[in-house]
């Protein structure tokens, strides 16, 4: 055991995550103007769905920023911060899966994909944390 | 739901609430009560009528399909079993697509809104979101602003297309018409080259007859009409003809009739009041309007009289032109009038212009027309009101005659002949509804024949017959392809049945109907498809094929 306290599986974990992200966000963001010409999606419905991914986009950023530098650095302040995001995303991807004006299949396997990620994430960061403050 | 909400509020008010559970729809169930062939969902069928069956004809009911899972009735007919029975089975049915709706938070997204139900709470507010008026009486684009600018293209000459409305002075030609209800209403222009007639009502008294505008003649022609859209070339509308129709409904025209006759109050009646107005407008080729004439129709309104009926016509006409309507281009179209006429003094000596002055007038009293029914059904006071007979539809009419002992039979017959045959019967029936007058082979003559009611032994030769019943059979065939059949009159043969005048005790009095029918037969034989002849092969070989041997 080396004196490395940064967790590889949590780097694996974000940039995985990472480009998953961007496709999930290109995606969804299809799948939205798909359902807005197939269905009858009006405008005071469509404005909080995108509203929602978009801010979802804006958080990853960060969230992704922070934890990969957190690790990194063994800060555990940083990461803490982004376990905070982390549960903002979490939260934002819980209403794309249950609260959208249409839930398509694909957005229940896509979304339940990036839940189970953001979940494996949280324990890693956890770990992490308590390994870097002991 | 909202729907159920606004039940429980409104209660004897609400709309049913919508089905939406696929085992109890059934879009085939029509008929209450009572068991729809082939529908298989029906509740109202017993098991016998459902082995009369041959198929479904609704074998699934499932809402929308884009839904990842929903149930789904399906419907069969078991054809082995002995009866035929039927199979309901409710099943799941996925739809495989990975862009199925797994769920939706949006009620409105699979199911039809229910419209909110009127309540004294909520009227104001769908009034004010739903309501408007049903008719605007002045079109803005009917402005006679002369501010606002011109459209793009108002340099190009002006002229007036179809339909557009005829500006006068003030504003348009006002052809009033009934609007919603059968009042009058002032706001209907009149339009170029449509040709229009309308009957409304106005409200009158004889007191303010005088000053109530639509009963004057001048409300009519007083503003002149521009010849052209936005130009300040005027056409004065002359006084082509006056009527005056008396209270019992005879009308004399009138001499001179360029004279204005104003309303005027004069023993509890009120005299010069219009009754019809009837323009008439004569237009060039460019759209131009250059003569217009009105008729009119005065008549005489009583102190009871609450309301008239006034009745309006425009029509349109081309300068330098004869309009003859026709009836029909060539064969006859249902609903138009036949066409007939008269053979010139002289006939049947042939010469060139032997049908030229068959009359072809638009004359109603020259068409050919039957008796029309009056109101008070009263044979002798009948005003001669005729209606013109129209191709295809057949009409009966008739009146009551009231004999008394004082009449005397040969006058008697005579008017009878009148009211039965009008003033001018004609001669001939045109085979076409396009026959020119020229064409001495498309017109028909009318057979006349006369029939006796009373058995020949029982009368004596001498006495007087007055006519009762006068019926037309008009015979007409399918002319032409088989595609495009044309109507063709090709036999009209008027009948005139006869009875004889039993003379009456002195002071008794008889009441015998008098009626008059049209019939339309189609006489056409069957038609018989013809087919071309085979087209022929025709080779020759050029003359020097066998160069240089021949």
């Amino acid at each position: 055991s080396s004196s490395q306290l940064s967790s590889l599986p949590l780097q694996i974990l974000f940039y995985v995550n990472g480009i998953y992200y961007i496709f999930y966000f290109l995606a969804t963001l299809a799948m939205i103007v798909y359902k807005s010409q197939v269905f009858s999606y009006p405008d005071d419905f469509l404005a909080p769905d995108l509203a929602v991914l978009f801010l979802m986009a804006m958080l990853e950023v960060p969230r992704l920023y922070l934890g990969c530098k957190g690790n990194l650095r063994e800060e555990e302040a940083a990461l803490g911060l982004s376990l905070g995001l982390t549960v903002g995303s979490v939260v934002l991807s819980v209403y794309l899966l249950a609260w959208q004006t249409y839930v398509l299949w694909a957005d229940v396997v896509l979304t339940a994909v990036l839940l189970c990620a953001y979940g494996l994430e949280s324990g890693l960061k956890v770990t992490a944390i308590a390994a870097f403050v002991s | 739901p909202a729907d159920t909400r606004g039940a429980a509020q409104v209660g004897a008010y609400s709309a049913p609430a919508p089905v939406t559970d696929v085992a109890r729809l059934c879009v085939c169930d029509l008929l209450v009560a009572q068991c729809d062939v082939n529908c298989c969902c029906d509740p109202d069928c017993s098991p016998e009528e459902f082995s009369l069956f041959t198929a479904c004809s609704v074998p699934v009911v499932t809402g929308d399909s884009h839904l990842c899972r929903q149930k789904a009735a399906v419907y069969s007919l078991d054809v082995e079993a002995n009866p035929p029975e039927r199979i309901f089975q409710l099943t799941d049915q996925v739809n495989p697509s990975i862009f199925c709706i797994h769920a939706t938070n949006y009620k409105q997204a699979l199911h039809l809104r229910s419209p909110e139900m009127p309540t004294p709470e909520n009227f104001d507010g769908l009034l004010n979101e739903f309501g408007s008026a049903a008719f605007n009486a002045e079109p803005e684009s009917w402005n006679m602003d002369t501010d606002a600018p011109d459209p793009p293209g108002a340099n190009e000459t002006q002229r007036y297309e179809y339909g557009v409305p005829i500006q006068t002075e003030d504003a348009f030609l006002r052809l009033p018409s009934p609007v919603v209800s059968s009042w009058c209403s002032d706001a209907n222009p009149a339009g170029f080259l449509v040709n229009q007639a309308t009957k409304c009502i106005r409200s009158v008294s004889v007191e303010k007859c005088e000053s109530i505008q639509a009963l004057n003649m001048l409300f009519y022609i007083n503003s002149s009409i521009l010849a052209v859209p936005k130009s300040s070339q005027l056409v004065n509308i002359s006084v082509q003809s006056t009527v005056v129709q008396s209270l019992d409904g005879m009308r004399t025209s009138l001499k001179g009739a360029d004279v204005l006759r104003l309303p005027v109050i004069l023993d509890e009646l009120c005299l010069n009041v219009v009754l019809g107005v009837s323009y008439h407008i004569t237009y060039t080729d460019t759209g131009e309007i250059i003569e217009a004439a009105a008729a009119f129709v005065l008549g005489a309104i009583t102190k009871e009289a609450l309301s008239i009926q006034q009745s309006f016509q425009i029509s349109f006409a081309q300068v330098d032109t004869e309009p003859v309507p026709l009836s029909g281009n060539p064969g006859y179209v249902v609903g138009l009038p036949v066409r007939a006429g008269f053979s010139p003094p002289g006939y049947p000596f042939p010469t060139e212009c032997l049908f030229a002055a068959l009359a072809l007038s638009t004359n109603k009293h020259r068409q050919l027309s039957i008796l029309q029914s009056t109101p008070t059904q009263d044979c002798l006071a009948a005003q001669g009101a005729r209606a013109p007979v129209l191709f295809g539809y057949n009409m009966i009419s008739g009146c009551k005659l009231r004999i008394t002992a004082a009449m005397k039979c040969q006058p008697l017959a005579q008017t009878l002949l009148d009211v039965l045959k009008g003033q001018s019967f004609p001669e001939y029936v045109a085979s076409f509804g396009n026959s020119q007058a020229q064409d001495v082979r498309d017109w028909v003559p009318i057979t006349h024949l006369q029939i006796s009611e009373q058995r020949i032994s029982n009368t004596l030769q001498s006495s007087c017959q007055i006519p009762v019943s006068f019926g037309i059979e008009v015979k007409w065939t399918k002319y032409g392809s088989l595609v495009n059949p044309q109507a063709r009159i090709v036999n009209v043969t008027a009948t005139l049945t006869t009875t004889t005048l039993k003379q009456l005790p002195s002071g008794r009095e008889r009441t015998i109907p008098i009626t008059s029918s049209v019939v339309f037969t189609d006489i056409s034989s069957p038609a018989e498809p013809g087919y071309k002849a085979w087209p022929t092969i025709n080779i020759k070989l050029p003359f020097d094929f066998f160069y240089p041997f021949v």
